[in-house]
């Protein structure tokens, strides 16, 4: 993030009407091209206009588009949205590709100023589950418990000591002998 | 950078002098002095704002014709431009023939005063016919609710200016004002039946209107008074105990914060839970977090479908009332509702 970013106001990526919930609008409403019929600066948006201004026009009825010709101006593009704003761009030495693809955004756009993103998403319900409270996840034990309880005064994971350990490790040795004893038992019996 | 800053300034005067020094990545030092005048200036005498139609570039006819194809609708030329008069418009037009010596045409049925209480009835019917399909369990007073926070002039306005019909609009005020907005939209649902027929304008409804209340929390459109006692009259409807209340956990008792929840059990079974300041409030939550749970509200349970297409000639019958509510008149009603729409 470069210093720029920090004069830049900033905000969450919203939908102008929900729009995508229902059905998709596009929010350019309309463009005004003012270019000039004579400078070098204007040669691609007069291409785009000879050439590619028909196309854009049936494919997107829904943007009215204006030509101004103003003599010995740069190109600019002026284009406006459904939530009100205008948008305010300036097509000096643009070719006829750049025109086609910087119109294509101005038409993809959703019309609310340029703002610094602070997430890439937005929700109003960002909790399915529920707010967090101090009494989430709590054991309902803990309502009748009368303090201070032995069990409650340890902590809740105790790594194993050595002499739990050794204590199982021989408990475990014992089992063994004694099942030993009873098989060898077992079979004395079987031989008699 | 500075144009997103201060974007209502001359522009062109802002890029012109920013860019100017660029290579040594520096401003005039008139610059900054600059700024601040424009500035002044315009907190002093801000620029007037003029109606669009004032402008060079301005083809009403190339604007109504991409009004409709932006919405995806067909409309009628003669009813929408009808859709999109206001009385207000066409006395100032009278007063205005009159002042100069022209004879006044009767300009009756030109604007569309009429057409707005029709519209009105169509997106009411449609309305409560959605809101009754995708709640069943929700009582009318909160169906009502609903319904009268998406007809209401703040929603309506707001779809209104967003669909770009207030430049459109025909009237004397400006900048448009919220009624006409509302009454437009209103007119523009009535000028969309007439031109493609009541099943467009059902679905035109459910995309732009009953879409308004995606994302926000039903429960906070519909104030239930008294949830205790709401939550018992529709236990005894049941015919089963009324709910007990039992204290579930609390914390930081006797402090100025101090917290309570509260169980509501039928049965020994959780029917709802709730916190607050003292008992009573967390009671009270509880009680209202039981009701949501019953009425198929709760965060969890709410997922509102948008993308029905129901039949909008079918005559929908009100929901149950919170006094009549009980869980086996709602199965037979909801039962009801879908042999009707098969």
């Amino acid at each position: 993030m470069s210093n720029k970013c920090l004069l830049i106001p900033s905000g969450f990526p919203r939908l102008p009407l929900k729009n995508g919930i229902g059905r998709v609008v596009c929010q350019l409403k309309r463009i005004t091209i003012k270019f000039c019929k004579s400078s070098g600066s204007s040669q691609g948006v007069r291409n785009f206009i000879e050439l590619d201004l028909l196309d854009f026009t049936n494919n997107n009825p829904e943007v009215v588009i204006y030509l101004k010709p103003r003599r010995h101006h740069s190109p600019v593009v002026i284009s406006e949205y459904l939530n009100g704003e205008r948008h305010y761009m300036n097509f000096h030495n643009f070719t006829r590709d750049n025109t086609n693809k910087w119109l294509n955004f101005l038409r993809t756009r959703v019309g609310i100023k340029t703002i610094r993103f602070r997430k890439l998403q937005h929700t109003e319900l960002p909790s399915i589950q529920g707010v967090w409270s101090p009494f989430t996840n709590k054991s309902p034990e803990l309502n009748i418990t009368s303090f201070p309880n032995e069990k409650f005064l340890q902590p809740k994971h105790l790594p194993e000591s050595a002499t739990e350990r050794l204590r199982k490790m021989f408990e475990r040795q014992k089992l063994k002998e004694s099942e030993e004893m009873k098989m060898n038992n077992k079979s004395i019996e079987v031989q008699q | 950078m500075l144009l997103i800053v201060l974007p209502n300034l001359q522009e062109e005067v802002v890029a012109l002098y920013s860019c100017s020094r660029k290579k040594y990545r520096e401003y005039h030092r008139f610059f900054s002095p600059l700024l601040k005048q424009l500035k002044r200036r315009q907190i002093i005498a801000p620029p007037p704002i003029n109606h669009r139609n004032t402008y060079l570039e301005w083809n009403y006819e190339a604007e109504l014709y991409s009004f409709g194809k932006r919405l995806g609708e067909e409309f009628d030329n003669e009813l929408l431009r009808q859709a999109l008069m206001q009385r207000s418009y066409l006395k100032k037009l009278e007063e205005e023939q009159k002042r100069v010596g022209i004879e006044v045409s009767s300009n009756e049925n030109v604007d569309n005063v009429c057409m707005i209480p029709k519209g009105e009835e169509i997106l009411q019917n449609f309305t409560l016919l959605y809101l009754r399909h995708i709640l069943p369990r929700f009582p009318e007073e909160g169906i009502q609710s609903i319904k009268d926070h998406l007809m209401s002039e703040e929603t309506l306005s707001h779809v209104c200016f967003h669909i770009g019909a207030s430049e459109l609009i025909l009237c004397e005020d400006f900048p448009v004002e919220k009624s006409t907005l509302n009454s437009t939209m209103k007119a523009l649902i009535f000028a969309l039946h007439e031109s493609s027929g009541l099943e467009r304008t059902s679905v035109f409804i459910r995309d732009f209107i009953l879409t308004q209340i995606a994302e926000l929390d039903i429960n906070d459109l519909w104030n239930i008074e008294n949830p205790i006692e709401t939550l018992n009259t529709i236990c005894r409807n049941e015919d089963v105990d009324l709910p007990e209340p039992r204290i579930v956990g609390d914390s930081g008792v006797n402090t100025i914060l101090a917290l309570y929840r509260v169980g509501l059990y039928i049965n020994k079974k959780l029917i709802g839970l709730g916190s607050g300041e003292s008992i009573k409030i967390a009671h009270e939550m509880a009680a209202s977090d039981a009701l949501r749970r019953l009425f198929g509200t709760a965060e969890h349970q709410l997922n509102i479908p948008f993308n029905l297409v129901l039949n909008p000639k079918i005559k929908s019958e009100p929901n149950l009332g919170v006094k009549d509510w009980c869980e086996k008149r709602v199965q037979e009603r909801i039962k009801q509702t879908l042999s009707l729409n098969e």
